[in-house]
């Protein structure tokens, strides 16, 4: 136990000597979710009545500091309401346990709150979910931690039904790049809903990455990674949608993209003989029953990533050049040069692009910020090119789109592993 | 008539005498400057071996400091840069020491004056290089941000501010060599000021329907990207 550690503080010190030790941890990070904090975890406690009833439960909310009375809600949400619905009779009770974290402000310092109770309880799964989920069920608890305990699973990543231009940064880097990378098919590795063993959040604690970028935006990728790279038994459930609040309209997606993608390019200075090892992919075991969801309608404004990615050809032409190389660089400029409704980025172009900016990393190029930052025009690029040739396709006609792409990224890893010195 | 040649060999006894009691200086001189230009060269050679055996090239260009040398014309290897850098600082102190030994008053005072203004021109050099990797670094980090919010003049603006800050910077070099102080301190308030003022009245004036479009451009883009639903994780 660490200074640092959760655990040595008396409150939480106490409440873990009442529980001492648990079977189940369902953790929800949170900060500043009044409004839906309440449905998720009544459907945590419902999940964990229904298809748990003689496990012994911990729910955790690991807080950030919220001020809009986040905390007292979840500890007055209660299983009582919604008793009528479950088919067995509690018995063993769900204890509750609110804790405001410590350390960098964000998602991955939130989750290392969870670990270190986690461990400190011994349990045997853990789940986390979003606390701004608006389409969490009850069955989601089952699928995360099902897997775990009844079929000897270490991590459970999940699989949604999203919308075809829902989670771009996913679809066009970090799915194939991973994919490619560690040769698993794991479809969402940055969802932000997962299972894990006990075990497995032990090793998690064993890793020294609390002050880095793994502490914010990162956490997702690098749980993800750390599973596969170090051979853990890997899966993925199907949840159905996930549909949570409007997204903060003051989150930067340069930030995102700096916090995600770095996270990722940290994991490959990490691994370097898993990845440069794995060749071409597998698929992962699926849990859950996959169907079709109607999904909202979502505004993309096209025009105005394309006019940036413009701009970047303009203002970023020497940082451009100088990763890409002027052969690279002179594709992207005739690329800006073609009108709006012929704007098409080339699947083998943004593959090198990827890896580009991957080894210009390694070699520490540039500053991390803006190596990283200056990918955000090219990424707006692919983005604005996807919706345009996707517009008219089904979604499962856009999913062999994004298979095609990582295709691609498998087929030029030589690229990428010849050029890591 | 013998009269006639001490007036003669007086002088040049006189001369002999002074060479004689000078010639061990200028020996001390010679051999200051030669074994001080073997120890130069002996010191480069270790120093760049040293560099060599830590992977100085590597981390510099890790680092960016290979670029930083290349945007400046220099073409050297970082770790020759250094080398001839301390070879070049050894012989001119090389050269000040065996100066000294000629033990001539005017060139000891010329010598002195130069050692004491060694760390002015040291110092100099420091804010020149300084403030080069730091408008580099200031100048880039403003490109990346305007580019990314799709600015149309980010490259113009970027150019605008590091020309202010190179402007800056310079002063406070030519400051610190005390290079007419007052003039350099007049001078960059009246270009400073200046360019700021330039800046205002192209903005304020004849810019009024630029300055507009960049607002209302602004506007524009802040309204689309709450238009904007898509969630890119």
């Amino acid at each position: 136990m660490t200074m640092d550690s959760i655990i040595s503080r008396k409150e939480v010190h106490d409440q873990l000597e009442k529980i001492k030790t648990a079977d189940i941890l369902v953790g929800i990070p949170s900060y500043n979710n009044a409004r839906t904090i309440g449905h998720v975890v009544r459907a945590v406690q419902a999940g964990i009545a229904k298809y748990f009833p003689e496990r012994k439960a911990v729910l955790v909310d690991s807080d950030g500091g919220s001020s809009d009375g986040t905390i007292e809600i979840v500890q007055k949400t209660t299983l009582e309401d919604f008793q009528s619905i479950l088919f067995h009779h509690r018995i063993e009770p769900v204890f509750k346990m609110a804790i405001p974290y410590h350390g960098v402000p964000g998602k991955g310092s939130a989750f290392r709150t969870l670990f270190e109770i986690a461990d400190a309880l011994n349990v045997k799964a853990c789940a986390v979910v979003d606390s701004d989920l608006r389409s969490i069920t009850p069955e989601w608890i089952e699928l995360l931690l099902k897997p775990v305990l009844e079929e000897g699973f270490d991590y459970v990543a999940p699989l949604y039904q999203r919308h075809k231009y829902d989670g771009t940064i996913t679809n066009s880097i970090i799915y194939p790049l991973t994919r490619a990378l560690y040769g698993k098919r794991v479809r969402q590795p940055i969802g932000g809903d997962f299972g894990f063993s006990g075990r497995l959040a032990k090793f998690y604690l064993t890793k020294d990455v609390w002050k880095t970028d793994v502490a914010r935006y990162g956490i997702d990728i690098w749980m993800t990674t750390t599973a596969v790279a170090n051979n853990f038994k890997v899966a993925q459930s199907f949840l159905g949608a996930k549909i949570h609040d409007p997204k903060d309209p003051g989150a930067d997606l340069s930030e995102m993209l700096y916090q995600v993608v770095g996270a990722a390019f940290d994991l490959m200075e990490t691994y370097p003989d898993s990845w440069k090892a794995a060749r071409g992919s597998e698929p992962v075991t699926t849990f859950g029953f996959q169907y079709t969801v109607g999904l909202e309608h979502v505004k993309v404004n096209v025009e105005r990533m394309v006019t940036i990615f413009r701009e970047g050809i303009k203002g970023l032409r020497e940082i451009w050049i100088d990763v890409l190389g002027a052969g690279d660089f002179g594709q992207i400029e005739e690329l800006g040069s073609l009108p709006d409704l012929k704007f098409r980025f080339p699947l083998s172009l943004w593959t090198r692009v990827v890896y580009d900016y991957a080894l210009a990393y390694h070699t520490k190029k540039l500053p991390r910020g803006h190596l990283l930052k200056s990918l955000t025009p090219l990424y707006l690029g692919k983005t604005a090119s996807f919706v345009m040739e996707t517009e008219n396709m089904r979604q499962d006609e856009a999913e062999d789109e994004i298979e095609k792409l990582c295709a691609e990224f498998e087929s030029i890893k030589e690229h990428l592993i010849n050029g890591w010195k | 008539m013998q009269n006639f040649f001490s007036l003669i060999l007086e002088p040049l006894k006189g001369v002999y005498a002074e060479f004689a009691d000078f010639f061990p200086n200028l020996l001390a001189m010679f051999i200051i400057i030669f074994l001080g230009i073997v120890a130069a060269r002996i010191v480069r050679a270790v120093v760049l071996k040293l560099l060599k055996a830590v992977n100085f090239d590597s981390w510099s260009d890790r680092m960016g400091f290979t670029t930083i040398m290349r945007k400046g014309d220099l073409w050297a290897k970082p770790s020759a840069a250094v080398g001839s850098f301390l070879f070049w600082l050894l012989i001119i102190v090389v050269f000040m020491a065996g100066f000294g030994a000629l033990k001539i008053r005017a060139i000891d005072d010329l010598v002195s004056q130069c050692v004491l203004y060694l760390p002015r021109v040291l110092s100099a050099v420091l804010i020149v290089v300084v403030g080069y990797i730091v408008t580099g670094f200031i100048g880039r980090a403003i490109l990346i941000f305007m580019v990314n919010r799709g600015y149309h003049f980010a490259k113009l603006l970027v150019e605008a501010v590091r020309l202010l800050l190179i402007v800056l910077f310079v002063a406070m070099a030519l400051e610190q060599l005390q290079v007419a102080p007052r003039i350099v301190v007049s001078a960059f308030s009246i270009i400073f000021g200046g360019i700021v003022l330039a800046l205002a009245i192209a903005f304020g004036v004849g810019g009024i329907e630029a300055a507009k479009k960049v607002i209302e451009k602004e506007t524009v883009e802040k309204k689309d990207e709450k238009n904007d639903d898509i969630e890119h994780i």
